[in-house]
This record gives structure tokens, C-alpha cells and sequence, in this order.
């Protein structure tokens, strides 16, 4: 018989930074539960049947939330076999959950769904997992998870390669080590991670975070090859006859640029450098750190998407008075509702329904302002549900002494053009499998999809890791036989 | 303003790397990433050489810091396009001040390739590099120096060798007949070359050095606009049709961190006499 519960209508909130504050720095904004106050969260949980919970259908990994958030309720009085339960429960779908707590938009998957909206506020299931990962990592329960599962990993005795080091290509490692293969990781970078290390700031998700996950693969066996960059330093025709199979988790990463004059001018960004250098880089920290950036009063940012806002964002740290201009309205911004509304927290302005047309210089070649044609929009939807904009005729002019183009990117173009692999408007096609066009490569991530988000790749990488392992269960009974 | 010469165990990049391409180098934790070309190399044992000479805080702190035996950070690569290799016919080959040095593996290997190689390299005294390599390497080497005016500035002095290389153009360009002009050099001397050459009707490639940060076609830094087109030097290039190039635009781009890498470089110097790293 199911127990009465007292449903408790509120959230219980996360601290947080008041915003004058942060935007003095780089530090993270949302400060997380303690473990009382993430078990107070917890027992809102109505425990929605596992067959039904609407949470879990929402979540693209299906982790099983409320197996998870029920650990922490039944073990309080003992936080750390709470939380190593917890975790247990999170790992056998996803083993970013430090990331995918802080950066997925759960308001529109596991969140969306939740039944206590129809009553109150909804579950604050991106929190609770973030809490359960973060606590796990601070006291080392993580490892010693990981420890009970390394003795028990069966060596398989061949070996995949894995290109690029994002959460697709380290999520797919990460379960193909489990599975007993030698796995490298080929990555153009000097560091992993991917936009979690080089897009993400560090307001958002802290880097020390990004690299205890990738430590914890290392210790899984994991090789990672960095500053090879496959199509250059190694080709995919050589990976394959080093490997028995390979896996291309390369992203989207090629800025796209906007088709108007001056868009070459000094200080005009694209969101891609400029968060590199901020990020990756860390050029907030010139000159100590060596690379620069440059930030001028007012910068405009062109966009609406978790770019674009991570941009502005970054931008205000540097004291800029920022303004985000994008070409649609307010409903159709892409961005996830927690960044927006701390971007707004944080004084950044928006401009909705203005186009670039121009980008206007001075003598020396840097830009000093950007023209723009006001939209309008129409009734009728395009084939993503948004609504058609037209231009107006109409023209304004914004002064900005720094422009960030975050408009979108393009699948990495040294990957996309390997002789024999199957690409459709830039990106790799697959099968049902995640296999590519050559037979023994598999794709997933932004590779495949363009942008998409964090949790999808790392599901791609589930996914390519069992189709992966099941191609080469074949394969090596073929050669037993 | 001295050259210096880095023998650097990197297996990964000596296997295969061609000449044209680049490698990107951090070799401090705090350090940028920079650009600069494998100039010899050894598959067999994984070595390349890069030579660089000191131009900011990273080459600086790069001759300062590393000694034999040490590591650097990081190394990727190789990195942009190999150098076409054909049959052109009579080449001139032109590298300023450093320019020289990224030359050097593509000069050598025209001339193997069956090619009339002339190597120009226009600099600096205390800059010469790689002439006697040069000289063994390719039909003929010819090395103008110019001398370091002390009273007068650094730009000036900059301007004098732009000038001497202009007019040794233009004197080759006179008295013999070339089929193909190719050039490495800052983006300033290779629009006052263009200039000339185009005067000729002769064929330029250029290879770009807009600033990177990446190399890898992820940042678009590098972009340059080539024939109306925007490209990215380090995929798309770097060596592009010199007539295509929007010169300008390239040398605006170029010089858009001067202020800060002074800055940078200041700082540097003011912790060396500091007696601090
Ligand atoms: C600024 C920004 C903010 C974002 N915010 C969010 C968010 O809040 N929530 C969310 O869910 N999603 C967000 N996204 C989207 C999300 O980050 C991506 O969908 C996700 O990272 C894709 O993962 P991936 O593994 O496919 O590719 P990536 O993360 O792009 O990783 C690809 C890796 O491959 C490497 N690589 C590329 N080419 C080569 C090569 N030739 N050889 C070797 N290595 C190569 C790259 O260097 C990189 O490390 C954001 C994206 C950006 C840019
Ligand atoms: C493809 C390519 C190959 C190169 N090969 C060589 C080489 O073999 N030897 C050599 O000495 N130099 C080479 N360079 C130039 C070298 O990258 C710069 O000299 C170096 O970045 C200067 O760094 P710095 O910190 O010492 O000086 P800074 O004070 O930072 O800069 C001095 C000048 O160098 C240029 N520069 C600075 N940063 C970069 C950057 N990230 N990318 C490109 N240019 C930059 C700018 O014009 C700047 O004004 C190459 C550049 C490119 C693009
Ligand atoms: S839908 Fe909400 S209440 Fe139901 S199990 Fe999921 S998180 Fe708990
Ligand atoms: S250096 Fe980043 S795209 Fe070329």
C-alpha cells in the first residue's frame, strides 16, 4: 500500500551568487545543495512507478531519477552510502553526471515532464543529480566506485579508436573500457573535453569538474592522445588498420560566419575564439596567462542560443555593457531558461527582430558598429515550428567596439572530408547503428546531428559503445570460428 | 634578435609532416598557442626542428626557459596544407626576416622535384639563418642584409628592408624571366612584393600567417578573405594566390593585439629584472 506523503509545493531553492558579485568574476554562479537541503528536495519526489515515470521518458539516457533521488531519502542518516548508491544508480546511464547536472536544459526533458508541476513547482532533478556527483567527487566515493568495477572488467583484447574528446567521444570510451576493450582517444586539442572545456565557462561549469570525469576514465585505461588531429597528424584509413574499429565524436566544431560585408573587421569575434581564449585559455587572465582578448565598452553579441548567452556572459565578466541581438522573438530563444534569466540578472540587454546586414569600420580596420534590418514575424512556421520572419525595409544601427558572431557551427571539415564517408549538408551520415558509410566507423554527437546538446552525444557515445562492442563481439567470433 | 633552433622529439608530427605545413606549439602552461614551421625533420627517429626568432613574450620566454632536455607542453600537428609540388619551371622564392625559414623545406623540395629554385632572403644582419643549408639546397641563394640603423626606430628600420626587398625584386624580375613567384614574410612586405610582381604578370603564391589560435578550423581566427571568399588559413591555406588576397584586411587583422602583446612582453621583462621566472 502506498504511504500518504505531504506534498510539498516549493522548490527547495539553490543558492546562488547575487549577481553584482559574479559578474566581478569567473567563479561559479550556482552554488549547489548541501546534502540537507538536496534531501529536503528529494522527498517532494511522489516516486512515480519506474514503468511510468514520466521524468525518466523525458531524460534522452532514461537515467532512472527516481531510483536515484529515493537513495538519498532512504540512507539520510548516512549521506555518503546515500550518495554511493545514488551515484550507482546515475552510472549505468550516464557517467558525466557532474556535467549533465549543471549544463542540460532539464526544463524542457526530465523536468518538462515531472508530475509535481501539476501541483507545484516541479522536481529539481538537474540539482539533485549535480549534488549527488559533486559530493561523490569531493569524498573520493566516486573512485571507489570505480574501483569495485575496474577488477571485474573482462579484456576483450581489441582495441577502438575514438576521435575527438568530447562528451560523445569520452562517453562512448568510457563504456567500451568498461567492456574490456583498449580504447585511445585522439584529440586536436591540448586538452579533453571538448566544448565543455573550450565553450562552457567556468561560471558554468567549473574546469577542475571536466577534468576529474576525464581522470576517472584515465584510471578506466583509457588513452588520450592529444594534439593529434585525425585527418593531419593520423587519417581514419589509418586508425583502422591500427584499431578494430573507430568511433568519430568529433563535434560541430566550424564557426558559421555571417554573409555580410565587414564581417572581417577587427573585433569581431566568432563565438568559438572568443570563448576559447577565454576558456580554454584563459585570457580573463592576461597577463599572467599569456593569450590575449579584447573587450571593448559595448559589445554586441548575434544570437539567442546557449552560445550566444555563454558569450554575453563572458563579455559582462570583462565590465562590457552587453547586448544580445537576434533575429527572431523572445519565444523561439534556444537558450536554456537558467542561463537566460542570469544572463538578464546580470544587466545583459536584448534586441529581438534585428538582422546584420553590415558591419561598419573605422580607418584602421576595426569595427565600430553594426547595421541591422528590423524583422517582423509572420503567422505561418517554418519546418522547426518557428515562426517565418521577413525584413521590414527597416534599418538600425548599434555602436559596439566587440562583435560575437553566435549564429551556429559546421562539423569539423578535416573529418567531413575523408575519402568514402557518407556526409549530407555537412554531416556524417549513419545507419540505425551509428555506422557510417565505412564499415568498422561509427559517429555520434554534434558529428551527426550539427548542434545538439551535451546529453544527446553522450547517449550517441551509449549507444555507439554497445553497437561498437556488438560489431566486434562479431568479429572476433568470425576470427575464433 | 637572435635565431634559435629547437630540436624537438615529436614522433606524431615527424611521420607526417610535409613541407607547407605548421605545427602549433603551448609550451608553458600559461602560454598561447603559436604557430611556427617543422623546417627539418627525421621520421625515422621523430624529430623536427623549428626555428624561431624572438619576436614577443611566447619566443621569448620559449629562448629563456627551455633548455636541452626539456619538455614542452604540447605539440599538434602537422597542421594546413602541403606545399604544392609540381613542375613549375624557374621559381623565386622569397622569405623575410623569418619568412626564410618556412622557405627552406619547400624550396628544397622544388628544386629536387626538377625545378630552378633562387632563394631571396632579405633581413636583418644579426637574423641570417640557414644560408649555408640553403646554398646546398637550391639552384642559388641570395642574401641581402640590412644593416641596423641604431638612430633611428625600429619601424624605420623595419621600412629598409621592406625597400631592399622591393627593389632586389624588381632587379631580379628585370634581367631574368620566372615562372612562378612564391613568398613567406610578414603580411605588410608581401602586399609591397605583390605589388611588384604583379607589375610582371607573374604567378605569386603566398603563404598567410594571420593570427591562430587553434589551427585546427574551429575558432576562425585565422580567416582571410581570398578571392571574395572568406578562408581559413590554417585548413584552407596557409598558401593562397597572392592576387586573390585582400591584402589589407590581412595586415589590419594582424596587427589587431600590438598593444597588449607589448603589454605582455613588458610585464616580462619587468619580472625577468625582478629576478623572478
Ligand atoms: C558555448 C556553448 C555552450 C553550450 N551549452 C550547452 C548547454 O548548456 N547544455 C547542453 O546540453 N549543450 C550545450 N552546448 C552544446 C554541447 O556542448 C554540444 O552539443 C556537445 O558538446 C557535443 O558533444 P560532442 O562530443 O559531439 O562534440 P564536442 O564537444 O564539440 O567535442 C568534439 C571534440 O572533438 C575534437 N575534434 C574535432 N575535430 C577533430 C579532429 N579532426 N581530430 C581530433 N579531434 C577532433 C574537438 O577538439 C573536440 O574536443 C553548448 C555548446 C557551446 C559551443
Ligand atoms: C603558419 C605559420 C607558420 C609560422 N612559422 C613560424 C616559424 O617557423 N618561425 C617563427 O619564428 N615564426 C613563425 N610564425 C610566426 C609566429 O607564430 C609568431 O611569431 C609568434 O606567434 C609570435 O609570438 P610571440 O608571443 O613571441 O610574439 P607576440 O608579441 O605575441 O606577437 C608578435 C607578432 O607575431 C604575430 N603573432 C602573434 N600571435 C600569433 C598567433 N597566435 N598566430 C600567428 N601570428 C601571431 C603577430 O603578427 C604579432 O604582431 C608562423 C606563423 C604562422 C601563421
Ligand atoms: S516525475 Fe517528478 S515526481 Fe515523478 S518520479 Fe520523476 S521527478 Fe519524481
Ligand atoms: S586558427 Fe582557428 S580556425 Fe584557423
Amino acid at each position: 500500500m502506498a504511504v500518504k506523503r505531504k506534498i510539498i509545493k516549493e522548490r527547495v531553492p539553490t543558492p546562488e551568487m547575487p549577481a553584482e558579485e559574479r559578474i566581478k568574476s569567473f567563479a561559479e554562479v550556482n552554488l549547489g545543495y548541501t546534502f540537507e537541503l538536496a534531501v529536503k528536495e528529494a522527498e517532494r519526489c511522489l516516486q512515480c512507478p519506474y514503468n511510468y515515470a514520466p521524468c525518466i521518458k523525458g531524460c534522452p539516457v532514461h537515467i532512472d531519477i527516481p531510483g536515484f533521488i529515493s537513495k538519498l531519502v532512504q540512507y539520510r542518516d548516512d549521506p555518503d552510502k546515500a550518495v554511493k548508491e545514488a551515484l550507482n544508480v546515475i552510472w549505468a546511464c550516464n557517467s558525466l553526471p557532474a556535467t549533465t547536472g549543471r549544463v542540460c536544459p532539464q526544463e524542457d526533458q526530465c523536468e518538462m515532464n515531472c508530475v509535481m508541476g501539476k501541483v507545484g513547482d516541479k522536481i529539481n532533478i538537474g540539482k539533485l543529480e549535480r549534488f549527488v556527483a559533486d559530493y561523490a567527487r569531493e569524498k573520493g566515493i566516486d573512485e571507489e566506485l570505480l574501483f569495485e568495477i575496474i577488477p571485474k572488467i573482462e579484456k576483450k583484447g581489441q582495441s577502438v579508436a575514438i576521435i575527438g574528446a568530447g562528451p560523445a567521444g569520452l562517453t562512448a570510451a568510457g563504456e567500451l573500457a568498461k567492456l574490456g576493450y583498449d580504447v585511445t582517444i585522439y584529440e586536436a586539442l591540448h586538452e579533453a573535453g571538448g566544448v565543455l572545456m573550450y565553450g562552457i565557462p567556468e561560471f558554468r561549469l567549473p574546469k577542475s569538474i571536466v577534468e576529474s570525469e576525464i581522470d576517472k576514465l584515465r584510471k578506466l585505461g583509457v588513452k588520450i592522445l592529444t594534439d593529434h588531429v585525425v585527418g593531419r597528424t593520423v587519417t581514419i584509413e589509418e586508425l583502422l588498420e591500427e584499431y578494430d574499429a573507430v568511433f568519430i565524436g568529433s563535434g560541430a566544431g566550424t564557426p558559421r560566419l555571417i554573409n555580410a560585408p565587414g564581417i572581417n573587421l577587427n573585433g569581431i569575434y566568432t563565438a568559438n575564439e572568443f570563448l576559447t581564449r577565454v576558456n580554454l585559455m584563459k585570457a580573463y587572465l592576461f597577463p599572467e596567462y599569456d593569450t590575449p582578448v579584447k573587450v571593448g565598452k559595448r559589445v554586441v553579441v548575434i544570437g539567442a542560443g546557449n552560445t550566444a548567452m555563454d558569450a554575453a556572459r563572458s563579455a559582462r565578466r570583462f565590465g562590457a555593457e552587453v547586448t544580445i541581438a537576434y533575429r527572431r522573438g523572445p519565444e523561439d530563444v534556444s537558450a536554456r531558461v537558467e542561463e537566460v534569466h542570469h544572463a538578464k540578472e546580470e544587466g545583459i540587454k536584448f534586441e529581438f527582430y534585428i538582422n546584420p546586414v553590415e558591419f561598419i569600420g573605422d580607418e584602421n580596420g576595426k569595427v565600430k558598429a553594426v547595421k541591422f534590418e528590423k524583422m517582423k514575424a509572420l503567422d505561418e512556421r517554418d519546418s522547426r515550428g518557428k515562426r517565418k520572419i521577413v525584413g521590414t525595409g527597416e534599418y538600425v544601427t548599434l555602436e559596439a567596439d566587440t562583435v560575437i558572431i553566435a549564429i551556429g557551427k559546421h562539423p569539423n571539415r578535416l573529418i567531413v572530408n575523408t575519402p568514402g564517408l557518407k556526409v549530407e549538408r555537412g554531416r556524417i551520415v549513419v545507419d540505425e547503428n551509428l555506422m557510417t558509410s565505412i564499415p568498422g566507423v561509427f559517429a555520434g554527437g554534434d558529428a551527426i546531428r550539427g548542434e545538439a546538446t551535451v546529453i544527446l552525444a553522450m547517449g550517441d557515445g551509449r549507444m555507439a559503445a554497445k553497437a561498437i562492442h556488438e560489431y566486434l563481439t562479431k568479429k572476433r567470433e568470425n576470427r575464433n570460428a | 634578435m637572435r635565431n634559435i633552433w629547437y630540436r624537438i622529439h615529436a614522433p606524431h608530427v615527424a611521420k607526417k609532416v610535409q613541407p607547407g605545413q605548421f605545427v602549433i606549439v603551448r609550451a608553458f602552461k600559461n602560454g598561447e598557442r603559436i604557430p611556427l614551421t617543422p623546417v627539418m625533420w627525421d621520421r625515422d627517429e621523430g624529430w623536427i626542428v623549428l626555428i624561431t626568432f624572438i619576436r614577443g613574450r611566447t619566443t621569448m620566454r620559449m629562448a629563456n626557459e627551455l633548455k636541452p632536455g626539456d619538455e614542452i607542453l604540447n605539440i599538434a600537428g602537422p597542421l594546413g596544407n602541403p606545399a604544392e609540388m609540381e613542375k613549375f619551371g624557374k621559381i623565386l622564392a622569397i622569405g623575410a626576416y623569418t619568412g626564410i625559414v618556412e622557405v627552406y623545406p619547400i624550396a628544397k623540395a622544388w628544386q629536387e622535384l626538377g625545378n630552378e629554385v633562387t632563394t631571396l632572403h632579405v633581413t636583418f644582419e644579426p637574423m641570417v639563418v640557414l644560408k649555408d643549408e640553403l646554398e646546398e639546397a637550391v639552384g642559388r641563394h641570395i642574401l641581402e642584409t640590412v644593416p641596423i640603423d641604431p638612430n633611428l626606430d625600429f619601424p624605420t628600420n623595419m621600412k629598409n628592408v621592406t625597400k631592399r626587398l622591393t627593389e632586389k625584386v624588381r632587379e631580379l624580375l628585370e634581367k631574368e624571366e620566372y615562372d612562378m613567384v612564391f613568398m613567406v614574410g610578414p603580411a605588410g612586405d608581401q602586399r609591397a612584393v605583390f605589388n611588384v610582381v604583379k607589375e610582371f604578370g607573374i604567378p605569386m603564391k603566398s603563404d598567410l600567417h594571420p593570427i591562430m589560435v587553434d589551427g585546427t578550423g574551429m575558432c576562425g581566427a585565422c580567416r582571410v578573405t581570398v578571392g571574395g571568399e572568406v578562408k581559413f588559413a590554417c585548413i584552407d591555406g596557409p598558401e593562397f594566390d597572392a592576387y586573390q588576397v585582400n591584402w589589407d584586411e590581412l595586415i589590419a587583422r594582424s596587427g589587431y593585439y600590438t598593444d597588449m602583446e607589448q603589454r605582455a612582453m613588458q610585464e616580462y621583462m619587468k619580472a625577468l629584472q625582478g629576478g623572478e621566472q
